[in-house]
C-alpha cells in the first residue's frame, strides 16, 4: 500500500488511497468523521482493543487444514476454537451476516434469507436494502459509545443492506460479473487501507472468493481444484492482514473473530428439486404460491385467498415433503424466521438443491441454506492478551453469538429486548 | 455375535478343563460347584456396584446372601432388609443419603437403590449392611451438571468377557488406573454356554456354573452370580460406575426379537420365556436402571462435552437374513433397532446439547466387505469368528448393521442431512479392535473420503478371536487377513483380529481418543497389559487418525 493519495468531500467523506502501482481503494465515512493520522505518524493505542470480524464466506470447517489454509489453520490453533459452531436458518449469506452484527434471530431483524418475496412490491428480491434490516447493529451501536466501526464487505448485497451503518465503509469493487463480488485481493486491500487510515475499533469484513467459486463452477468437474485454489488464495489474503497488523504494531491489540456465514454442499444435476415441477399436476395450487428460492431452501408464500390458505398450504406441504430430496417442510416460526420468510420453508437433503421458480433456475452445483451446510469454522484469535491461547471449547457457538461476544468484550450494553445469541466470553481472559 | 454356532460347538469335539478337575458337558462337576460353596455364609459375596450416573443421582447395587441356603437361583431365603449409605467421604462421616431396601427370593436377593438429590460431578462412597454385616465400600461418581463446561471425560470401554476363556485381568487393570469417570460395557458381559461349549481355544480356563447352557431363570441367575464373584470384576465395579447394555450372549447367541441362533424352540422351552428369564436376571443382577420388560436403551450426558446413547440391538430386531446375498438385507420392512428406538436415536442426535455424541453400539455399523484374497483357511477362520458365510465383496456379517442396511441408511442419511458433528460409535461384539470412518457412501468413499461419523471397536476381554480360531500364534497368521480387510475396506484404518484386552477413551473438546490395551495372556490371572495403539477423532472431522 502506498498510503492516502487524496481526500474528496461530499455529503459523505471519501478517502481515496492508492494501493500498489495502479489500483486505488475508496473509503467513505459519515459526515464529520475524522480520518486517522497518516500511517507514517499513526501511534497505536496500547490500551485500545481492536476487533476484526473476518468472514470467510462459505468455508467449510474441514477445509481449514495446515496444507490448504496454513494461515487460517495457525490462527485457529493459536487461539480459541469452537468446533461445534453452526450457521443458523436460513443458512445464507445475508441473514447470517445480519445475525453476526445484530445478535438476534431473523424474526427480530426482519432478515430471514437472501431472497424473499416482497408482498408489498409483489416481487421476489434480495434483502439488500438498508431498510430491510430493522434491528440495530454493532456497527452503529458502538458509535454511541464513541467507538468507531468499519465495514469491508465484498458482496454487493451485503454492502447494500449494511449501507452506511458503519463509521467507515468500503463499497466493493471491482466486481466480478455474475457474482457481484469483489475478489479477496481487493477486499483485503480495502481492509488494510481502512486499518491504516481510520483504525476503527471494529471492522466487519467479508471475503467472498471461496463461496463464489463453490457456486459458480457449473461443470462439476473442476470444483475441487478451483475450490482449493480459492481457499489458498483467501488464506494468503488473511495472512497479509495478520502480517500487516504485526508490522503496524497493532497485533498485540487485535482480536480476530474468524468464521464463515455458512458451509457449502454440492449436488449432481439429477438431484434437483423444483416445487414448480412438484405442483405441475396441481396448477390451481401452483397459482396460489410464490417461491423464494435460496439454493438449499425454498420459501413458499401463499398469495391465494385467505379462505383457501390453510387447506392449500397443508396440501402443498404434503406434496413437497413427499419428494425424496426434501428433508423437511416447516413453518417459519419454528425456525424463528419471521413473517418475511413466508408460509412454509422447505429444506433439501445433503447432495440436493432447489431450483425455482423453474427447474432451470438454479443450474449451479454448489449450494447452501439447508441443514447440512450449518457447520462453520469459528475461532477467536489475535495478539491481544485478552484472547486465551490454544484451547478448544465445546460451547455451541453460532453466528448470532458474534454481536454479544464483541459487545461484552467492548463493554456495550445489551440491546433492547436482549440478544438471542450468547457471549462466548470463555474465549477471553477475565 | 456369533462365536461358534451350536452345531460347530458340538462338532468341535475335544475340550479340556484347565486345572485338576475335569468337567463334563451336562454334568455338575466339583469345580463348577465350588464357587457356589464358597459363597455360603458370605453375606455380600457378590460385591458392590454402581451405575447409570446422573448429575443428581446414581444407582447402587449389591446382592445379599442372608442365609447359607439362599444361593443365587435357588429361590430360597426369606425377605430381608438391607440398609444402604452414601457419603462424601470414605469414612462415612458426611453421609449424603441413606435408606433401606427390602429384598428377597423374588428378586434373587439382589438390591438396588437409586439415591437422588446428589451433587453433580462428585465422588461418593457407599456401602450396604444387613444382619449386622457390612459390605465392602464402593466408590462412585455422579455425572457433571448438564451444560457444564467440561475439559475431559475418561471412560473404560469393554465387551465380551467369557469366564471360561480366561481371567478378567482387563477389569483389574482398569480398576487399578483410578482415573476413570465411568466404564462402558457394550455387551456380552456373560456367556450362555455350558462347560466346554465355548472357551479359550480348546481349554476351559474356568468352567461355567451351571455347567449346562443357561436357559432358565435359575440358570441365568446362577451364571450372573458366578461372574459377580470374579475378583477382578468386583474390583472394577467397586471403584467406578458402569453404563451397560446387552448384546446377544446375555440371552443367547445371535438373539433377535423372536428367537436366537443358540435357542431350540421346544427342547429349550419357548423363546419368549427364555428371553424373559434372561432379562429378569439381567435386571436383578446388573447395576442398571432397567426393570424386566422395560426399556434398556437410554441416554446419559456429561456436561456440555458428551452424551452417551446406549442402544439395545437385540430386543426389537428382525431375524437375521438367511444369507448375505438375501434381498432381506436391505428391506425397509426389517429393522435392527425397532421404530421407536430409531426415532429416539435420531432425535437425540439432532437435539443433543453436547459436543460429542457417543453411541454405545453393541454391533458394528461401519460397512465391512469381505476381501477376495483370503485363503480357504483364513476365510474359514473369519467365518467362525464372525458367524458368517462369505462371498467376495459382499457384507461379511449379517448380524451387524451390515445385515440391516435400511436402518443403517436412515442413520447415515440423518447424520449427513443434518450435519450432525462429532458422532462416534463405540462398539464391541466382534472380539477385535477396529478404528473406522463411517462413510457417507462406501462406493464413493475411496475418492471423496466423506465420512459422517467414526467407529471405535474395543476387543474382547477374553473371548476367542482369529488367532485362536486359526490356531496360530498371536500377530502371525491374522496380519495378512487384517491387511486384506483394510484393502477391501479403505475406511477401516485399524484392525487387530488377535488381541484381548480393553480400551480407554479420552474425550476432550478437541478430540476423542481411544487407546487399545492388550493382555499378555488372557489365561493367566497375573496377565500384564500394555498399550498397543491409539487413534483419535479430531473435533469436527468424523475421521479416525493414528496417534503415536
Amino acid at each position: 500500500m502506498n498510503g492516502p493519495a487524496s481526500i474528496a468531500a461530499d455529503r459523505r467523506q471519501f478517502l481515496k488511497i492508492a494501493v500498489g502501482a495502479s489500483a486505488t481503494v475508496v473509503l467513505s465515512a459519515a459526515p464529520g468523521t475524522a480520518w486517522a493520522k497518516p500511517p507514517s505518524i499513526a501511534v497505536p493505542s496500547a490500551a485500545r482493543t481492536r476487533v476484526y470480524v473476518l468472514v470467510v464466506d462459505g468455508c467449510r470447517p474441514d477445509e481449514i487444514t495446515a496444507q490448504l489454509t496454513p494461515r487460517l489453520h495457525a490462527l485457529r490453533r493459536q487461539g480459541v476454537n469452537f468446533p461445534t459452531a453452526r450457521s443458523l436458518p436460513v443458512m445464507e449469506t445475508i441473514p447470517n451476516h445480519v445475525m453476526m452484527m445484530t445478535g438476534v434471530r431473523p424474526d427480530r431483524s426482519g432478515v430471514p434469507a437472501n431472497s424473499i418475496y416482497d408482498r408489498a412490491e409483489a416481487v421476489v428480491r434480495d434483502l439488500d436494502r438498508p431498510s430491510d434490516l430493522r434491528f440495530p447493529t454493532l456497527l452503529e451501536r458502538l458509535q454511541e459509545k464513541n467507538l468507531t466501526t468499519g465495514s469491508v464487505l465484498s458482496k454487493e448485497y451485503l454492502f447494500g443492506i449494511f449501507g452506511e451503518r458503519a463509521t467507515y465503509r468500503w463499497e466493493p469493487g471491482p466486481l466480478v460479473p455474475l457474482t457481484n463480488h469483489a475478489p479477496d485481493r481487493f477486499t483485503m486491500d480495502a481492509l488494510i487501507a481502512m486499518v491504516t487510515t481510520a483504525d476503527p475499533d471494529l471492522i466487519f469484513a467479508n471475503f467472498g472468493d471461496i463461496d463464489r467459486v463453490g457456486h459458480s463452477d457449473e461443470t462439476g468437474t473442476s470444483i475441487k481444484a478451483a475450490r482449493a485454489a480459492a481457499l489458498g488464495s483467501s488464506d494468503f489474503q488473511i495472512g497479509r492482514f495478520v502480517d500487516h497488523l504485526v508490522s503496524a504494531a497493532l497485533w498485540e491489540n487485535s482480536v480476530l473473530v474468524v468464521l464463515a456465514d455458512h458451509s457449502m454442499d454440492w449436488s449432481i444435476p439429477s438431484n434437483v428439486i423444483s416445487v414448480d415441477l412438484i405442483l405441475r399436476d396441481h396448477p390451481a395450487l401452483r397459482e396460489q404460491i410464490v417461491i423464494g428460492q435460496n439454493g438449499g431452501a425454498d420459501l413458499l408464500y401463499w398469495v391465494g385467498s385467505v379462505a383457501g390458505r390453510t387447506a392449500g398450504l397443508a396440501e402443498i406441504r404434503a406434496l413437497v415433503a413427499a419428494h425424496e430430496g426434501v428433508l423437511s417442510v416447516s413453518v417459519p416460526a419454528a425456525l424463528r424466521l419471521g413473517a418475511e420468510a413466508g408460509d412454509l420453508v422447505a429444506f433439501c437433503r445433503a447432495g440436493w438443491r432447489f431450483s425455482d421458480p423453474t427447474i432451470a433456475s438454479n443450474p449451479i452445483p454448489g449450494n447452501h441454506g439447508h441443514p447440512t451446510t450449518e457447520p462453520i469454522p469459528f475461532f477467536i484469535s489475535g495478539g491481544s492478551p485478552r484472547v486465551r491461547r490454544e484451547i478448544t471449547l465445546s460451547d455451541p457457538a453460532r453466528t448470532v453469538d458474534v454481536a454479544p461476544t464483541i459487545g461484552a468484550l467492548l463493554g456495550l450494553p445489551v440491546p433492547a429486548g436482549g440478544y438471542d445469541g450468547t457471549a462466548r466470553s470463555a474465549a477471553f481472559t477475565t | 455375535m456369533t462365536s461358534l454356532s451350536r452345531r460347530e460347538l458340538f462338532s468341535a469335539g475335544v475340550f479340556v478343563v484347565a486345572g485338576a478337575a475335569a468337567a463334563t458337558v451336562g454334568g455338575e462337576s466339583a469345580e463348577a460347584a465350588a464357587p457356589q460353596a464358597a459363597l455360603l455364609g458370605t453375606t455380600f459375596a457378590h460385591g458392590v456396584a454402581s451405575g447409570d450416573p446422573l448429575p443428581d443421582g446414581i444407582l447402587l447395587w449389591t446382592r445379599v446372601t442372608p442365609v447359607k441356603t439362599a444361593v443365587p437361583g435357588s429361590g430360597l431365603g426369606a425377605d430381608v432388609t438391607v440398609t444402604w449409605e452414601l457419603a462424601e467421604d470414605s469414612g462415612f462421616r458426611r453421609v449424603a443419603a441413606k435408606g433401606t431396601v427390602v429384598t428377597g427370593a423374588a428378586r434373587d436377593h439382589t438390591v438396588k437403590a437409586a439415591p437422588g438429590g446428589l451433587r453433580a460431578g462428585t465422588s461418593y462412597w457407599y456401602r450396604f449392611s444387613s444382619g449386622g454385616v457390612t459390605s465392602p465400600v464402593g466408590r462412585t461418581k455422579t455425572a457433571p451438571a448438564a451444560g457444564k463446561a467440561l475439559d475431559r471425560l475418561r471412560l473404560g470401554v469393554v465387551s465380551c468377557a467369557n469366564l471360561q476363556a480366561g481371567y478378567f485381568t482387563a477389569y483389574r487393570h482398569l480398576a487399578d488406573r483410578g482415573d476413570l469417570d465411568v466404564v462402558l460395557h457394550l455387551g456380552d458381559y456373560l456367556y450362555e454356554y455350558g462347560v466346554g461349549e465355548y472357551q479359550a481355544r480348546d481349554v476351559v480356563v474356568r468352567p461355567h456354573d451351571p455347567t449346562t447352557e443357561m436357559t432358565t431363570l435359575e440358570h441365568y441367575r446362577r451364571r450372573h452370580a458366578q461372574y459377580k464373584t470374579d475378583v477382578d470384576l468386583q474390583a472394577l465395579h467397586a471403584v467406578v460406575p458402569f453404563i451397560v447394555t446387552w448384546d446377544d450372549h446375555e440371552s443367547a447367541n445371535d438373539a433377535w426379537s423372536g428367537g436366537a441362533e443358540n435357542h431350540t424352540e421346544g427342547s429349550e422351552g419357548t423363546w419368549n420365556v427364555r428371553k424373559a428369564a434372561s432379562k429378569q436376571a439381567y435386571a436383578e443382577w446388573m447395576p442398571v436402571r432397567y426393570d424386566a420388560g422395560g426399556q434398556l436403551y437410554r441416554r446419559f450426558s456429561f456436561g456440555d462435552l458428551a452424551s452417551v446413547s446406549m442402544l439395545d440391538l437385540r430386543s426389537y430386531r428382525s431375524q437375521q437374513a438367511s444369507t448375505i446375498v438375501s434381498p432381506q438385507i436391505s428391506s425397509p420392512e426389517r429393522t435392527l433397532t425397532g421404530a421407536a428406538q430409531m426415532n429416539w436415536l435420531l432425535d437425540g442426535l439432532t437435539q443433543a446439547d453436547t459436543q460429542w455424541k457417543l453411541i454405545g453400539n453393541p454391533v458394528m455399523i461401519a460397512p465391512v466387505r469381505f476381501p477376495s484374497t483370503l485363503s480357504t483357511a483364513e476365510i474359514g477362520g473369519v467365518q467362525t469368528l464372525l458367524g458368517s458365510t462369505t462371498i467376495d465383496g459382499v457384507p461379511y456379517n449379517v448380524d451387524q448393521w451390515d445385515g440391516y442396511t435400511a436402518d443403517r441408511s436412515r442413520v447415515i442419511s440423518h447424520l449427513r442431512d443434518n450435519a450432525i458433528t462429532d458422532a462416534v460409535f463405540l462398539t464391541g461384539d466382534i472380539h477385535s479392535g477396529w478404528a473406522c470412518d463411517v462413510p457417507a457412501d462406501p462406493l464413493t468413499y475411496p475418492s471423496t473420503g466423506t465420512s459422517v461419523a467414526a467407529e471405535l471397536v474395543c476387543t474382547s476381554i477374553t473371548s476367542d478371536n482369529l488367532d485362536d480360531i486359526l490356531g496360530v500364534p498371536p500377530r502371525s497368521g491374522s496380519i495378512a487377513v487384517e491387511d486384506a480387510f483394510k484393502a477391501a475396506n479403505p475406511h477401516v484404518k485399524y484392525l487387530d483380529f488377535d488381541s484381548h484386552g480393553f480400551s480407554v477413551l479420552d474425550v476432550t473438546p478437541a478430540a476423542v481418543r481411544m487407546d487399545w490395551y492388550v493382555l499378555s495372556d488372557r489365561t493367566s490371572p497375573t496377565s500384564t497389559s500394555s498399550r498397543s495403539v491409539s487413534y483419535q477423532v479430531a473435533a469436527g472431522t468424523h475421521k479416525v487418525t493414528a496417534l503415536a
